[in-house]
């Protein structure tokens, strides 16, 4: 059964192994990049009293291919799905061979638990290997941003990729075995897991614990990396140094606890003084924000979670097309 | 002996429409039986609910004594041939032998390879480029090398140009007598049948209309014949019955069925019937709005 698995997955299998080969081969020579500019970095600026100019630039500068790998890594499972996954059962259907491989003399639950296995062993493993070798390579970057817990980071690092894999993959093959076309089921599949990761991103992975609230004096530079502060006091993009997951944030509070935006102060620092000022001015006024945030520390309890969620999902994946091949299949 | 097939008001719905309604059928072994009837008459259904592909809606079906595809010793044993012989295109016909040898325990390789040497087929020829005689044969040698104790063809020959028919019936019948198999097979082609099996199946209409060894079915039945509506379902004697009956321009024959001999007194003479005209009456009888015991009116001018 393997031997039959592997020969009807070969061409597929080889596309796939053989673009992971030469990405690994790329985040071996980035891995050992980013890693000796990180210690020329830290052994440049240890003789100065501040690190923070040069560590900064160093992150900048790397932080291009760290983030399309990123997106790379998140778009893979997805493909995975619908390349690997959805062909997997519904190909068969399609061209008929069903009938005649299952008229061989190994029951439908052994031929399908072979190419589950086969395939979705592959299809995690590949999909592992990349994030293993972004998590490794990506490292002293993330270190310096402490970013590793915004949503596309976090995606693609560390354990969570395994689990996205293998659940795009199960949903792939089990579409696939639904709607008995290869077509379809490759599109549902897309979009199926497209949905499901943005909605976990964004309404489930902040609630795996409780998130804490605390409020957090904005420093100048603070103020200067925000992706955004809004005519009345509103912000975004805030970056908490320690590299908390900040998850909502207020409008800008003075010492006892009023918004500011509406003042003619704060009117006056957005207004009229330049954008290098403008950080400055803000601080001045002794200004912060009550935050809710996820601590840094609770990093791989999420990754735990996250892993575990999509983990059991692709179970029940794979337990419903058992049941449903011996079921209902024509 | 256990029947090789054994159907026990067996019913089959997809959706609303009914393919198979209560049928009862008991096949003994080592018989080639024919399986014929009009297209959508269901003979797909009942071979596909035979080797387990499809479970029935209602009823039970039995094959060598038990529940098809039940467990991989029961797989081993029935060799199915599908309709429109699927293979698989990106695979090579060695590679095919290949897939039977590591998916079959009792493959038997040197009937494979001499059977593929013997039509004529070159092992490194990928499966989607063989022509529809060829997969036939591919798909038929696969089917029997697994050495099943029955064999099921679907509309085997169905697609295929008069000359790869022949060869692949004569394979066909050769390969069963080999392995001393049972076989049955599907086709609403008479002519094939009539060839290669020596018990028949007529389904129509989702029902089972006549079933028997064919030189029985050809000894119990009956074609009368006399003038044009000069002959009534009243006139049959006791124990005789009315299968069907044709009217043409100057005579009127009615094919009956009886079990004690022909039934030479009365206003007709008797002839046998053939095959076909015994599986045409069956055939339409089940298309007509007719119960056994109503009797025929005869058409009046």
């Amino acid at each position: 059964m393997l031997w039959l698995t592997w020969r009807q997955f070969r061409s597929q299998a080889r596309i796939g192994l053989g673009a992971m080969l030469l990405l690994a081969l790329y985040l071996a020579w980035l891995d050992h990049q980013v890693h000796s500019g990180y210690s020329d970095t830290l052994g440049h600026c240890s003789g100065h009293n501040s690190c923070v100019g040069p560590l900064a630039a160093f992150a900048d500068h790397y932080s291009f291919p760290v983030d399309l790998l990123g997106y790379l890594l998140l778009a893979v499972p997805g493909v995975i799905g619908a390349f690997w996954g959805a062909p997997l059962i519904s190909r068969e259907l399609e061209a008929g061979t069903h009938r005649l491989v299952w008229n061989q003399s190994v029951t439908r639950r052994r031929w399908l638990a072979a190419k589950l296995g086969l395939v979705g062993l592959l299809s995690t493993g590949v999909t592992g290997c990349f994030s293993l070798l972004l998590t490794w390579a990506a490292g002293p970057v993330n270190t310096v941003l402490g970013n590793r817990f915004e949503p596309v980071v976090f995606g693609s690092r560390g354990l969570v990729p395994f689990a996205y894999a293998a659940f795009a993959f199960a949903l792939g093959a089990t579409l696939g075995l639904f709607l008995r076309r290869t077509v379809p089921a490759m599109g549902a599949t897309l979009v199926a897991f497209a949905v499901l990761q943005i909605l976990v991103a964004t309404a489930v992975r902040p609630h795996y614990e409780a998130p804490v609230r605390t409020s957090v004096t904005l420093t100048s530079e603070m103020i200067s990396n925000l992706s955004m502060i809004g005519t009345y006091g509103d912000i975004a993009g805030l970056h908490v140094p320690g590299g908390p997951w900040v998850v909502q944030t207020s409008p800008l509070l003075d010492a006892n606890g009023h918004e500011v935006g509406h003042g003619a102060w704060y009117q006056d620092c957005t207004n009229n003084k330049s954008l290098t000022e403008m950080p400055k001015c803000l601080a001045a006024g002794n200004i912060h924000v009550v935050i809710s945030e996820q601590p840094a520390d609770r990093y791989w309890t999420f990754q735990w979670i996250e892993a575990a969620i999509y983990t059991v999902l692709s179970v029940l994946l794979a337990a419903l097309s058992f049941w449903c091949i011996r079921r209902r299949l024509a | 002996m256990t029947p090789v097939l054994e159907a026990v008001r067996l019913t089959k719905r997809y959706g609303r429409r009914l393919a198979l309604s209560d049928c009862h059928l008991s096949v003994p072994p080592g018989r080639v039986v024919g399986l014929v009837g009009p297209n959508g008459a269901g003979k797909s259904t009942l071979l596909n609910l035979a080797c387990g592909l499809i479970q029935p809606t209602s009823g039970a079906i039995r094959v060598l004594g038990a529940q098809p595809a039940a467990d991989p010793a029961h797989l081993a044993k029935v060799g199915f041939v599908a309709q429109d012989t699927p293979v698989y295109a990106d695979l090579s016909v060695a590679e095919h032998l290949r897939l039977g040898r590591s998916l079959n325990p009792a493959w038997d390789d040197a009937l494979a390879q001499r059977w593929i040497a013997r039509i004529g087929l070159d092992p490194g020829q990928r499966a989607g480029r063989l022509s529809g005689g060829q997969r036939a044969q591919l798909a038929l040698t696969l089917a029997a090398s697994k050495r099943p104790e029955l064999l099921i063809f679907d509309e085997p020959a169905a697609a295929l140009d008069p000359l790869s028919r022949s060869g692949f019936l004569d394979g066909l019948v050769e390969l069963v007598a080999d392995l001393g198999a049972s076989a049955i097979l599907s086709s609403h082609a008479l002519a094939d049948v009539e060839r290669v099996c020596d018990y028949l199946v007529v389904l129509a209409d989702s029902r089972i209309q006549v079933a028997g060894v064919i030189t029985e079915l050809l000894g119990n039945h009956f074609q009368l014949v006399a003038d044009r509506d000069g002959l009534t379902e009243a006139d049959l004697p006791a124990g005789v019955e009315l299968v069907g009956p044709t009217h043409g321009p100057s005579h009127s024959t009615m094919l009956v069925r009886t079990l004690c001999g022909a039934p030479v007194t009365g206003p007709w003479h008797v002839r046998p019937p053939d095959l076909e005209e015994l599986v045409l009456a069956y055939m339409t009888r089940s298309e007509r709005p007719w119960t056994g015991s109503a009797p025929m009116t005869p058409e009046v001018h």
